[in-house]
C-alpha cells in the first residue's frame, strides 16, 4: 500500500534518513517511532512526496509519489506534524475547500463531510472559526480533512503531540477506529501511545530502522536482548530462609530478599540467575522443598520503554560522509 | 482550472478577511480621490487622464501590499506542506493567488469609476480614453502583483516580501524611468530602459492607444514573474 525503497536524505553534509525501506500493508496501523530527530518527519515528507529523497523512491498504492504525483496523492490523507491550518477560516469553509482540492464534487462533499465530522466529533463546531477552536479540537480538524476524500493511506504525523490526556485518548480512539478500512502510518515519539494502536511498530534512529515487529514481537525481542531476567518471588517465610533455600541452586547467581513492609510473614526476592537461563521451576521446587508457601512467581520482562531506549540511543555517527 | 478556482476563491476569502486589504482599500480610494480632486476644477480637461497617470505611482506601494502575505504566509503557516501534498501543481497554486489578487485590485479600482461617473455628471468626457487608462492601470496592476507573488514565494516573512517586489518594481519604474535620460546611458541602451519601463508602455494606454506591443509587454513580464514564483515555490523543495 505503501512502501519506501532505500529512502535517502542529505540535508547538506548532513544524513537525515539512510536507505530506509518500508512496507505497509493494507488495512493496517502502523506506528512508526523514533526520539526526536531521528528522521521521522523527514522519512514522511518524503512518503508523502513533499520533500523529493537525495536516493531511493516512494510509492502509494503503487504510485510513485515523484513521477505520477497526481494519483500518487489521490491515494493519500496527510496530517503534517504541527497540523498546519487557515485560522480564518470557518471548518465547513476549510473542508469544502480540502475536498475540491481533491476534486470531489458538491454533492460527495457534502456526503463525506456529513460523516467526517459526525466520525471527528466536530458536528456541532461546522460553523466555527478555526482559530478559535481548542487545539484538540483543531487537531480534529485535521483528521477531517486528511479522511475527507476516503484515501486508502492515512499519514499522520505526531497527531497527538500538544493535547492534553484527554484529548490525546480521544484520537487515539478515533485513530484507531481507523484501522482495517485504512492503511494508517501513524508516527510519535512517544511509545506507549503506538503501543496501544498499532499492530505493528517500526523504530527508527538515526534515519534508520532499528527494529520492526509487532508490539509482541519486540516485547520478546527485548527480552531475549535482556542480559539479567530476574525472577520475582513472593512467598511466605523469613528472608534468611527463603535465601538458605535458594542460593545453593545451581543455576542462581544472587537472592535478594527483604520482608514485606506491612508485618504479615510474606517476603519479596528477586532471583537473578547466571545468564539467561529461566530458572522459575527450579525456584518453586526448591521453596516447596523447603516448606515454604509460594504466592506469585513472574519472570520480570524488560519494559518496551527500556528497549526502545536501548535500541535508539545509538552512538552519533562520526563522519556522516564517511 | 477547477483547482485554480478552488485556490482563487480562499485566497480571495482569506484576503477580504485580513485587516491589510481595507488599509490599502482605503489609502487607494483617499489617494486617487486627491489626485482626480486637484485636477477637477472648471477649465480644466474633462478626462481621467491626470488621475490615472498620478494613481500609477500609488500602486508602487499598494500591489505589494496586497501580495505579500500570498505565498509567504503559506509557508510561515506551514499550511504548503497540505497544498503541495494535495493533487494539485505549483502551477495552479501559483495562478491562482495571483488571479485573487487581481480580482481584490480590480475592486480597489473602484472609486476611479466612481470618479468617472462625477466628472460625466459635470462634463461631457470622452469615454474611450477612459477605457483604455483603466485597462491599462489593471496590465499594470497585474505586472506588479505577479512581481509581488514571485517577491512573497522568496521568503516567509511578509516584510521581506513587501520590501523585495517594492524593490523590484522601483529598478521597473523609478530606475527605467530616470536612468536613461543620464548622459553616460548609451543610446541603443537607452531605447531598450525606455522600453522595458513600465510608465511608458502605461502612457500609450493612457493616452487612449490600444498598441499590441504594449499588451505583449505587459503579458511577457507578468508571465515571466509568475513563471519565477512557480521555480521558486519548486526549488525550496529541493533545498
Amino acid at each position: 500500500m505503501l512502501t519506501a525503497e532505500k529512502l535517502t536524505k542529505w540535508y547538506g553534509p548532513n544524513l537525515a534518513v539512510d536507505a530506509l525501506s518500508l512496507e505497509l500493508e493494507p488495512g493496517r496501523i502502523v506506528g512508526f517511532l523514533g526520539p526526536n530527530g531521528a528522521g521521522k518527519s523527514t522519512t514522511i515528507r518524503m512518503l508523502t512526496g513533499y520533500l523529493p529523497p537525495t536516493s531511493g523512491r516512494a510509492t502509494l498504492d503503487g504510485h510513485d509519489v515523484l513521477t505520477q504525483p497526481a494519483a500518487a496523492r489521490r491515494k493519500l490523507g496527510y496530517l503534517p506534524e504541527s497540523n498546519p491550518l487557515y485560522p480564518e477560516m470557518r471548518v465547513d469553509e476549510y473542508l469544502h475547500f480540502a475536498g475540491k482540492l481533491h476534486g470531489m464534487d458538491r454533492a460527495a462533499r457534502r456526503a463525506r463531510m456529513d460523516h467526517v465530522t459526525d466520525r471527528c466529533g466536530l458536528s456541532k463546531l461546522r460553523r466555527r472559526t478555526i482559530g478559535r477552536l481548542s487545539k484538540g479540537n483543531k487537531q480534529r480538524v485535521g483528521l477531517a480533512a486528511a479522511l475527507l476524500h476516503d484515501p486508502p493511506v492515512l499519514v499522520l504525523d505526531e497527531p497527538t503531540s500538544g493535547l492534553d490526556p484527554n484529548q490525546i485518548s480521544q484520537v487515539r480512539r478515533l485513530i484507531r477506529d481507523l484501522g482495517g478500512e485504512h492503511t494508517v502510518l501513524l508516527s510519535s515519539h512517544i511509545l506507549p501511545e503506538v503501543q496501544r494502536i498499532a499492530d505493528r511498530v517500526v523504530i527508527i534512529a538515526q534515519g534508520r530502522v532499528v527494529a520492526d515487529g509487532t508490539v509482541d514481537e519486540l516485547r520478546q525481542r527485548s527480552h531475549a536482548e535482556d542480559d539479567r531476567a530476574p525472577v520475582h518471588v513472593e512467598v511466605r517465610g523469613a528472608p534468611e530462609a527463603v535465601r538458605a533455600a535458594l542460593l545453593p541452586l545451581d543455576d542462581i547467581n544472587t537472592v535478594d530478599a527483604a520482608a514485606e513492609g506491612d508485618g504479615g510473614d510474606w517476603c519479596n526476592a528477586w532471583v537473578v540467575p547466571h545468564g539467561r537461563k529461566d530458572v522459575r521451576a527450579a525456584v518453586a521446587e526448591a521453596l516447596s522443598r523447603h516448606g515454604l508457601l509460594v504466592r506469585e512467581i513472574r519472570r520480570e520482562a524488560g519494559s518496551l520503554e527500556e528497549f526502545f531506549v536501548r535500541v535508539t540511543d545509538v552512538q552519533p555517527r562520526e563522519a556522516a560522509a564517511s | 482550472m477547477r483547482a485554480v478556482l478552488t485556490i482563487l476563491r480562499r485566497e480571495l476569502a482569506s484576503l477580504f478577511y485580513s485587516p491589510i486589504a481595507y488599509v490599502v482599500l482605503a489609502m487607494f480610494a483617499l489617494g486617487s480621490g486627491l489626485v482626480f480632486y486637484i485636477g477637477f476644477a472648471p477649465g480644466e480637461h474633462a478626462a481621467m487622464r491626470g488621475t490615472f497617470g498620478g494613481v500609477v505611482w500609488l500602486l508602487v506601494f499598494l500591489a505589494p501590499a496586497i501580495s505579500m502575505r500570498l505565498v509567504s504566509e503559506e509557508l510561515s503557516r506551514g499550511t504548503i506542506e497540505r497544498l503541495a501534498t494535495s493533487p494539485i501543481n505549483d502551477w495552479q497554486i501559483i495562478l491562482g493567488k495571483w488571479l485573487a489578487a487581481v480580482v481584490f485590485f480590480v475592486v480597489l479600482l473602484l472609486p476611479l469609476g466612481a470618479q468617472a461617473v462625477v466628472l460625466e455628471l459635470s462634463a461631457a468626457p470622452d469615454w474611450g480614453p477612459i477605457f483604455t487608462g483603466w485597462l491599462g492601470l489593471l496590465l499594470v496592476g497585474g505586472l506588479y502583483l505577479a512581481v509581488g507573488v514571485f517577491a512573497s514565494a522568496a521568503t516567509e516573512n511578509q516584510i521581506i516580501a513587501f520590501l523585495l517586489s517594492v524593490f523590484v518594481i522601483c529598478g521597473l519604474t523609478f530606475l527605467l524611468y530616470f536612468l536613461p535620460e543620464a548622459s553616460f546611458v548609451p543610446p541603443k541602451v537607452r531605447s531598450a530602459m525606455v522600453f522595458a519601463n513600465v510608465n511608458r508602455q502605461f502612457e500609450g494606454f493612457n493616452k487612449g492607444l490600444i498598441d499590441i506591443r504594449n499588451f505583449v509587454y505587459f503579458a511577457s513580464v507578468t508571465a515571466m514573474f509568475l513563471f519565477f514564483a512557480v521555480k521558486l515555490l519548486e526549488s525550496r523543495r529541493w533545498r
